[in-house]
């Protein structure tokens, strides 16, 4: 009430504004019209007509029409990006396969710039560095010079395998529960000589309570070992051989057995190390054996258990320049002659060749292949006979070629979303993708329109007992759960472009055919309908020319957000591999389309989804935005047209 | 209502019939794919003859049993032969008509469904099914009792503070959310929350790993079952009750004296929750077909898995069996949305004649 008491006042103030005057002279007043007859003139303001209405209310809404505006440069991409993608983008490269996404400008920032994080590669132990303590993979996995050690890194990981590549940790001897001792033979042999003074010294982790390691020697080449010492507690134990051998003067070659007994019968031997010194005042031991090559020790008598524990593998992590191994130097071997002469042909000049290099026979492996002129052969390391025919000699040749010339990249390329297992391009692919996936959308739509108005005219225009068959027809049809569908049409006709057009067919005009019935009763019993069937029209005209164009607004709209449905379905369909694939293609319209749709590459970048997962991420991306998009449009084209039923969903 | 709940009953069970008839007849059409060592497809076939699909006979002519090896004779379609020297062990299929009135009788009188070929031989559907419906069913439910309350909230509060600038995230988020496929929503989660952060496991854990796992393996599918049909609930609701708010009779409850809460839990709530009921219980069914993708990427040993892994098999005794369960449960939830529209739709209730 105060704020209205306030603007009472205000307007008091100033009593010309906002109230009217009521002493203004009757002579201030005139009439508009009084003598004209203003109801044949024209307008002054232009008319607007039905699509230039529906047009400003669709222009009202910003965000569909940025929406809008995003969806068709999606679209016009689809066209021109496959258009003009090299063919070789396209094609199967495997040397090019898996290269992550690089972006120009982005990659300045750290991200996306052609580099791979690759974790949990086993460390070549002798790569270490002593001075920063860090090893890198094999060479051959991993040209080191292409690591970015900055962002190396190693770290342990258990390791339980009995492989080389696990170091330390302890090895498990165990007696198995219905036997009460267990003997383990090493699978070498210890040498000691008596001049050495050998020192045998056993490190033993733990040993359960009760248990009782006896340390056995074949002491006189026998093959009878005999026991020489035995222990019960874990630690250190040191043996001095000459102190158990008789008569040590001739060197001694043996293999050690450990024998775990225990009364209860169930005991438990963590053997740490197993030493050898020379003299008892020697500080490294001349033989120092543990983990891996100890855990090759096999049970010879009893029954039980071996195994290793603790033990662990030096993984590393670090970032890795895929682009500059794929298109740096790479060694090819068994070149066949006509290979190398291929490649040298149209480079004979900055290779360095004279134009009849052939003709004068020269021995390329003695040819010093010039740098930085761009030649592709690096250098020719070796060649092998090939046989001959006639006087021609043949060739296989080892060859060190510089990729990117090879095939004829300037420069490295930029590949925006990356390559995929085929060596593929992904962001080309992605394109074709997404036009495969549209024009299927499409087509499919049509194909249901089709069906659905035809289906829906009939069933609306003629009504009762026809109407009520044909929707409880349409009823059935539309209840079977899709996954029969799918079984059964994948099943009789394959996967493939055809079962996928018939799965989406099938029950897919179900929901244009109810929109067209309605509208047929909508205007069915209008007069200009009676008037036209009075004139004689057949039914036929009456559908086809009186009511159908009257209710094609609204049936258009219902058609448009059915193609998001369908790209949807069609996607999920060949997600699951029983629509179209790889290797697959077919024709619409003069035009080849590729048989990969979104749904296929989401499916292909399943396998790969940890350790790539741009492959699933980019996309996923391409399909979400197509898909909120087009639904966007689909709903501004509908509030637009039938602005009844804005907000109706 | 007697009337409409028998009427709308049998015609239930006429689409069901239908279904299960015409999807039998045609997979039956498919090739058939025996099982892969000997020794199964031995039992396999005795099998298929004592459940009366196949018929058995020995051939003994020496020149009718090169023509078959040479395929110069040719057998009924899917019939299957043991070579043992000097005869032949055919076993080849009755008709359709008649292997499907056996099937039919196997079911109703034993709950015989036949037994797998591929994918695990020799072991009933049934069992098989068996063991994969507790954990479909079970993740299907716990999505349906998380997503029914985020949804209504989101779609009261959208329609309450309607054209506001919650309303209109809600609308973006909706329409976001009900345009991307599941199957992308479900791969980003695994890759953000499963992978990347690592607060939920990657994988379904297998059925002996015990504990909070459990627990933390169901948040991530649930969510990617869920998102979609969020968004499709908060819609609904959101439209429903905006039509409802600006009806006659809740201007007459406000002018009667009510308060604006009072209205709207009253009055409005109650009259917009006439169509989602039915909606909600339609959804069931939705949710559980995209649960087939979801298990498929989260490596869930459910129905939906096992579809999809007898479907790849050609395993089709199998995918008989998965479809027909999926039929029953799609159809039931339609009597079910047809009979809570009779309870909940007076025009309905007064009985189905016009």
């Amino acid at each position: 009430m105060a704020s209205k008491d306030k603007k009472i006042r205000k307007i008091k103030e100033k009593p010309n504004q906002g109230f009217i005057d009521e002493n203004i002279s009757k002579s201030h007043f005139d009439f508009v019209q009084k003598d004209e007859k203003i109801f044949d003139k024209k307008f002054d303001t232009k008319p607007i007509g039905y699509f230039r209405d529906a047009m400003t209310r669709f222009a009202k809404n910003k965000t569909n029409v940025y929406a809008t505006a995003i969806l068709f440069f999606m679209i016009f991409l689809s066209i021109i990006v496959p258009m003009t993608t090299e063919k070789r983008f396209t094609g199967q490269e495997y040397e090019l396969r898996f290269l992550p996404p690089r972006v120009p400008i982005v990659e300045r920032f750290g991200i996306m710039d052609g580099k791979e994080s690759v974790r949990d590669q086993q460390v070549d132990r002798s790569t270490i560095d002593p001075e920063t303590n860090l090893g890198v993979p094999d060479a051959d996995q991993f040209n080191p010079e292409l690591i970015d050690y900055e962002t190396l890194e190693n770290y342990p990981l258990d390791c339980t395998s009995r492989e080389e590549r696990c170091y330390g940790g302890q090895n498990r001897l165990i007696i198995e529960s219905d036997d009460d001792f267990v003997t383990l033979r090493s699978n070498h042999g210890f040498n000691f000589a008596p001049w050495e003074n050998p020192i045998l010294e056993i490190e033993i982790h733990s040993l359960t309570q009760g248990g009782t390691v006896e340390l056995q020697l074949d002491f006189d080449g026998d093959e009878v070992f005999e026991t020489f010492a035995t222990i019960a507690e874990p630690g250190k134990h040191q043996f001095v051989i000459d102190d158990y051998v008789t008569d040590f003067t001739m060197p001694l070659s043996t293999q050690l057995q450990f024998r775990l007994s225990s009364a209860d019968g169930s005991a438990e031997l963590l053997l740490d190390a197993i030493n050898v010194y020379h003299g008892d005042t020697a500080e490294e031991p001349a033989t120092n054996i543990y983990g891996q090559p100890m855990s090759l020790y096999t049970i010879v008598d009893g029954s039980g258990s071996y195994n290793r524990r603790n033990a662990e593998i030096l993984m590393s992590s670090f970032r890795y320049d895929r682009y500059a191994e794929a298109f740096g130097e790479r060694t090819r071997t068994a070149v066949s002659t006509s290979g190398v002469r291929a490649i040298l042909d149209d480079n004979t000049e900055i290779c360095g060749l004279p134009e009849d290099y052939i003709e004068q026979e020269i021995n390329l492996v003695n040819h010093e292949f010039p740098e930085g002129t761009g030649c592709p052969i690096l250098n020719i390391t070796s060649r092998r006979p090939a046989g001959s025919a006639g006087d021609i000699q043949f060739y296989n040749y080892t060859l060190i070629v510089d990729y990117a010339a090879l095939r004829g990249y300037d420069e490295i390329p930029y590949f925006y979303f990356g390559t995929d297992a085929s060596g593929r391009d992904l962001f080309a692919l992605s394109w074709i993708a997404l036009r495969t996936s549209l024009m299927l959308g499409v087509v499919i739509s049509l194909i249901n329109i089709t069906i659905g108005i035809f289906y829906g005219a009939i069933e609306g225009y003629y009504g009762g007992k026809t109407d009520l068959l044909m929707e409880r027809f349409a009823e059935i049809i539309g209840r079977i759960p899709w996954l029969v569908t799918l079984s059964i049409f994948v099943a009789l006709l394959g996967p493939g472009f055809m079962t996928l057009i018939f799965i989406l067919v099938f029950s897919g005009w179900i929901g244009i055919s109810s929109v067209t019935r309605t509208q047929f009763y909508r205007y069915k019993g209008r007069e200009y309908v009676l008037a036209s069937r009075t004139l004689g029209a057949k039914d036929s005209r009456l559908i086809f020319r009186h009511i159908l164009p009257n209710a094609i607004g609204t049936i258009i709209t219902a058609s448009i957000l059915s193609i998001p449905l369908v790209i949807f379905a069609e996607s999920t369909i060949s997600y699951l591999g029983f629509g179209i694939g790889h290797g697959t293609s077919f024709k619409l319209l003069g035009v080849q389309f590729s048989g990969v749709s979104i749904g296929v590459l989401m499916a292909d970048g399943r396998n790969h989804m940890f350790a790539r997962p741009y492959l699933t991420v980019f996309p996923a991306i391409i399909i979400s935005i197509l898909m909120i998009t087009f639904n966007m449009f689909g709903n501004a084209l509908r509030d637009a047209f039938n602005p009844s039923l804005r907000g109706v969903e | 209502m007697i009337r409409y709940t028998i009427i709308r009953t049998l015609w239930i069970f006429i689409i069901l019939f239908t279904v299960v008839s015409v999807n039998f007849s045609l997979l039956r059409l498919a090739p058939e794919y025996p099982p892969p060592t000997p020794e199964e497809q031995e039992i396999y076939y005795s099998r298929q003859v004592r459940d009366g699909l196949m018929t058995m006979r020995l051939e003994r002519d020496s020149e009718t049993i090169q023509g078959i090896k040479d395929n110069e004779i040719e057998l009924p379609r899917n019939s299957f032969y043991f070579d043992e020297g000097d005869l032949l062990r055919i076993y080849e299929p009755v008709p359709i008509a008649r292997q499907y009135v056996r099937w039919m009788g196997n079911i109703l009188t034993e709950w015989n469904w036949g037994v797998s070929q591929t994918v695990q031989a020799n072991v009933p559907v049934f069992t098989i099914l068996q063991s994969r419906i507790p954990v479909t069913v079970m993740l299907n439910l716990v999505a349906l009792f998380f997503y029914i309350p985020i949804g209504f909230a989101l779609g009261i509060l959208a329609a309450l503070k309607k054209n506001s600038l919650t309303d209109n995230a809600i609308s973006l988020g909706v329409m976001i959310f009900i345009s991307i496929p599941s199957f992308v929503v479900m791969s980003i989660l695994v890759l953000v929350f499963g992978y990347q952060l690592g607060w939920f496991p990657s994988q379904y854990p297998p059925a002996d790993l015990r504990g909070m796992v459990r627990l933390y393996a169901l948040v991530l599918p649930v969510l990617g079952l869920s998102f979609g049909a969020i968004a499709g609930l908060t819609r609904t609701t959101r439209a429903e009750l905006t039509e409802v708010l600006t009806s006659e009779f809740l201007l007459l409850a406000r002018t009667k004296g009510l308060t604006r809460p009072q209205a709207v839990v009253r009055h409005a709530m109650r009259n917009s929750m006439v169509p989602l009921v039915p909606g909600i219980i339609a959804s069931f069914v939705g949710l559980l077909s995209g649960s087939v993708i979801i298990e498929r990427i989260y490596s869930i040993p459910g129905t939906g898995r096992i579809f999809v892994n007898a479907m790849l098999a050609n395993d089709y005794n199998l995918v008989i069996g998965i479809t027909a369960f999926y039929t029953v449960i799609s159809l039931f939830a339609v009597l079910l949305v047809d009979l809570s529209y009779g309870v909940v739709d007076p025009r309905i209730r007064m009985g189905g004649r016009k």
